[in-house]
C-alpha cells in the first residue's frame, strides 16, 4: 500500500478499533478473574446457609445484614487491639525515623557511616530468621500476652526501613535551607520542628502506610506471642474466627469483608503514598 | 562558625549520640541480640529453666538427616520457580497490553482495577481462596459440578498430589502485585520515541516485544529475582494458615518445620539452627545476585 487512498483509512481506522476493543476486552476478562473473589466475598457475606445452596451465584434477596452483627460482635476486639498496636507502631517509628534520619543526614559526627551501616544490615536478616530467638527473648521479658510483645518487636522491624528512608530523604533537602535559618538564629530543634518535619510530609505518608500495612498484615509474630483472645490482632483473631464458623459461610464472609475494610480505607485516602513507597523502596537496595 | 560545622568537622558531640540513643536501644534488644543468640544458641541443646549444654554441631548434623526440613527446600524451590515463571508471564502480557491502549483514562481504569486486589489484607486473600477450594461448597468444585465435570472436582488442599499446586495458584492470575508494577514503570520509563521508531521501520508488535521490550526490561527482571528470594518465605503464611503444612508434609515449608520443632517439639536449639541455615541461604543466594548484577552493571558502563 503506497498511498492512503479514501477507502483504506476508515479500514485501518477499524482495524485499530477492533483490536484496541478487544485488548480491552481482554484485560477486563483479567481484571475481573482476580476481583472475583471479593465480589463473591461481598455477595455470599449477605446471604445465609439456604440462600448459599439455592442462589449460589446470584444475588443476595433478601439480604442478611445480621450476619455482620454478629461477625462484629466476635471481632470488634481484634480491631480495637489491632487499632492500638497499630498507631502506637506508627507514632514511634515517625518520631524515632524522623528524629534518627535528622542526626544522620544533617550532621557529622565521629562513627556516623559505621552506625548507619549498622542500621542498614538488618534489611538483610529475614524476619523469620530471628522468630525463635525473639520469641525467647520475649519470653525471657516476660512480655508474652501483654499489648507490648505486639507493639515493641514490630517497632523495631518498621524502624529500619524508616531510618534510612528518612535519612535518605533529609539528605536530599537543600543546604541552603538550613544555612539560612542558622543566619537568622534559629537552634537545631527549631530547625527540626520548623523546617525538617513540615518538608518530610511526603515521606512521614509513605512511612505511616508502609508501617501500617506491615503491622496489619503480620501473622506468625501475633500467632506465637499472643493467646488471650482480647490480645488477638485481626490477622490472628480472623483466623480463630474461621474455626468458631466453620460452616456458617455468609457469616465467616462478612467477618472477611470487615476485616478487609480498614485497609480499604487506608489505600482510598493514602494510595499515592503506596506507589511513591514502591519506587522508594525500590530505590534503596539498588544503591 | 557555626553553619560550616554542621557537615564538615567531625567530632564528638554527645547530644547527638543521646538523640541515637532511643533508636539503637531499640534494634540492639530486638534485632541484633536476637539474631546474635539465634547464632549462638545454634551450637546448644536450648532448654528453658535448665541448664543448656553446648554440642557443637550436634544440631547441625541433625539437620543433614532431616529428611522434613529437606523435602520443605524442595517445596520452597519449586514455589520460588513458579514465582519467576509462570507467576511473571501473566503481569507482563497484561502490562504490554496495558501500554498499548490508547484512551489514556480506561487505560488509567483497567490499571487500578488489576492492582485493586492488593488493597485487601493477605490473610483475607488466604481464607478466600481456602473456600474457593473448599471440596463441598468451594467455588470450584460447586463450578465444575454444574459445568458437568464433576468428575475434575477434588479435595484440592486435602489431597498431597494438589495441595502444594492449590497453594501456588492462590491469587491467580497473580496481576496484583510488585512485577505488574515494576513491568508497567520499567516499560513507561522506557519513553515513547524508542517505541515509535519502531513502529515506523515497521516492526510488528511480537517482533517488538522480543527485540525491544524484554531486554530493555532486563534490570527489572534481576530486580524482581532478588525480591522473590527474599519474599519467598512469607509463603510460609499462605501454608500455615490453610494446611499447615500438610497433608502428609505436602506443603511443608521451612519455617513450618521450625515452628512445629520449637513449639511443638521443644527443640529451640535445634530450631535456632535451622533459622541459621535459612538466612544464611537466603543471604548468599541475594549476595550472589547483587554481585553478578554489579559485575553486569560495570560492563553496560563500559559499553
Amino acid at each position: 500500500m503506497t498511498s492512503l487512498s479514501k477507502t483504506a483509512r476508515p479500514r485501518r481506522n477499524n482495524r485499530i478499533r477492533v483490536q484496541q476493543s478487544t485488548l480491552v476486552a481482554i484485560l477486563s476478562f483479567l481484571a475481573f478473574i482476580g476481583l472475583f473473589p471479593y465480589l463473591f466475598m461481598v455477595l455470599t457475606s449477605l446471604k445465609n446457609n439456604q440462600q448459599i445452596v439455592d442462589s449460589y451465584w446470584g444475588l443476595p434477596i433478601p439480604a442478611h445484614f445480621e450476619n455482620y452483627v454478629a461477625a462484629w460482635d466476635q471481632t470488634k476486639n481484634y480491631f480495637i487491639t489491632t487499632f492500638i498496636v497499630v498507631s502506637a507502631t506508627v507514632i514511634a517509628v515517625l518520631l524515632l525515623g524522623l528524629l534518627s534520619g535528622f542526626l544522620f543526614a544533617r550532621f557529622s559526627f565521629l562513627g556516623r557511616n559505621f552506625l548507619f551501616t549498622v542500621v542498614g544490615l538488618l534489611l538483610m536478616v529475614p524476619s523469620i530468621a530471628a522468630l525463635i530467638p525473639l520469641f525467647v527473648l520475649s519470653k525471657d521479658l516476660n512480655m508474652l500476652n501483654t499489648i507490648w510483645v505486639l507493639i515493641i518487636p514490630s517497632i523495631a522491624a518498621n524502624l529500619i526501613l524508616a531510618v534510612i528512608l528518612f535519612r535518605n530523604f533529609i539528605d536530599s533537602i537543600q543546604q541552603e535551607l538550613f544555612d539560612a535559618a542558622q543566619v537568622f538564629g534559629a537552634t537545631n530543634t527549631q530547625i527540626f520542628r520548623y523546617i525538617v518535619t513540615p518538608l518530610s510530609f511526603p515521606i512521614i505518608g509513605t512511612v505511616s502506610l508502609l508501617t501500617m500495612i506491615n503491622v496489619y498484615n503480620d501473622f506468625f509474630w501475633p500467632l506465637l506471642t499472643v493467646t488471650d483472645d482480647n490480645l488477638r490482632t485481626v490477622a490472628i483473631g480472623i483466623q480463630f474466627f474461621q474455626g468458631q464458623n466453620a460452616t456458617d459461610y455468609g457469616g465467616l464472609m462478612a467477618g472477611y469483608t470487615l476485616a478487609s475494610v480498614p485497609l480499604l480505607l487506608l489505600f482510598a485516602f493514602l494510595s499515592k503514598y503506596f506507589l511513591a513507597g514502591i519506587s522508594g523502596g525500590l530505590a534503596t537496595p539498588d544503591k | 562558625m557555626r553553619f560550616n560545622s554542621q557537615r564538615k568537622i567531625r567530632r564528638f558531640r554527645p547530644i547527638i549520640y543521646l538523640g541515637l540513643l532511643p533508636l539503637f536501644s531499640i534494634l540492639v534488644l530486638f534485632a541484633y541480640y536476637p539474631a546474635i543468640n539465634g547464632l549462638s544458641k545454634s551450637f546448644y541443646e536450648w532448654k528453658f529453666f535448665e541448664a543448656s549444654p553446648f554440642i557443637g554441631f550436634n544440631n547441625y548434623r541433625n539437620m543433614l538427616a532431616d529428611d522434613v526440613w529437606w523435602e520443605a527446600f524442595g517445596h520452597i524451590s519449586l514455589v520460588l520457580l513458579a514465582g519467576v515463571t509462570i507467576m511473571w508471564l501473566l503481569p507482563l502480557l497484561a502490562v504490554e497490553m496495558l501500554i498499548s491502549l490508547k484512551n489514556q483514562r480506561i487505560q488509567f481504569v483497567l490499571r487500578t482495577a488489576l492492582l485493586f486486589p492488593l488493597a485487601f489484607p493477605i490473610i483475607v486473600t488466604i481464607y478466600l481462596w481456602g473456600f474457593i477450594y473448599n471440596p463441598n461448597q468451594g467455588v470450584l468444585n460447586v463450578a465444575l459440578n454444574q459445568l458437568g465435570l464433576a468428575s475434575l472436582a477434588q479435595n484440592w488442599l486435602g489431597d498431597p498430589k494438589t495441595a502444594l499446586w492449590a497453594l501456588i495458584f492462590i491469587n491467580f492470575p497473580w496481576i496484583a502485585g510488585l512485577p505488574f508494577f515494576v513491568f508497567l514503570t520499567g516499560l513507561q520509563n522506557i519513553g515513547t520515541e524508542i517505541f515509535e521508531a519502531a513502529a515506523l521501520d515497521g516492526a510488528s508488535r511480537l517482533k517488538r516485544f522480543f527485540l525491544i521490550d524484554l531486554p530493555l526490561l532486563k534490570k527489572q527482571f534481576r530486580l524482581l529475582f532478588i525480591l522473590a528470594v527474599i519474599n519467598i518465605l512469607q509463603f510460609g503464611i499462605t501454608a500455615q494458615a490453610l494446611t499447615e503444612g500438610g497433608p502428609d508434609n505436602a506443603t511443608m515449608f521451612p519455617i513450618i518445620r521450625i515452628l512445629n520443632v520449637a513449639f511443638r517439639g521443644g527443640d529451640w536449639g535445634y530450631a535456632a539452627a535451622l533459622s541459621t541455615t535459612l538466612f544464611v541461604i537466603t543471604f548468599l543466594i541475594s549476595t550472589f545476585i547483587f554481585l553478578v548484577s554489579r559485575g553486569e552493571k560495570n560492563n553496560d558502563k563500559s559499553l
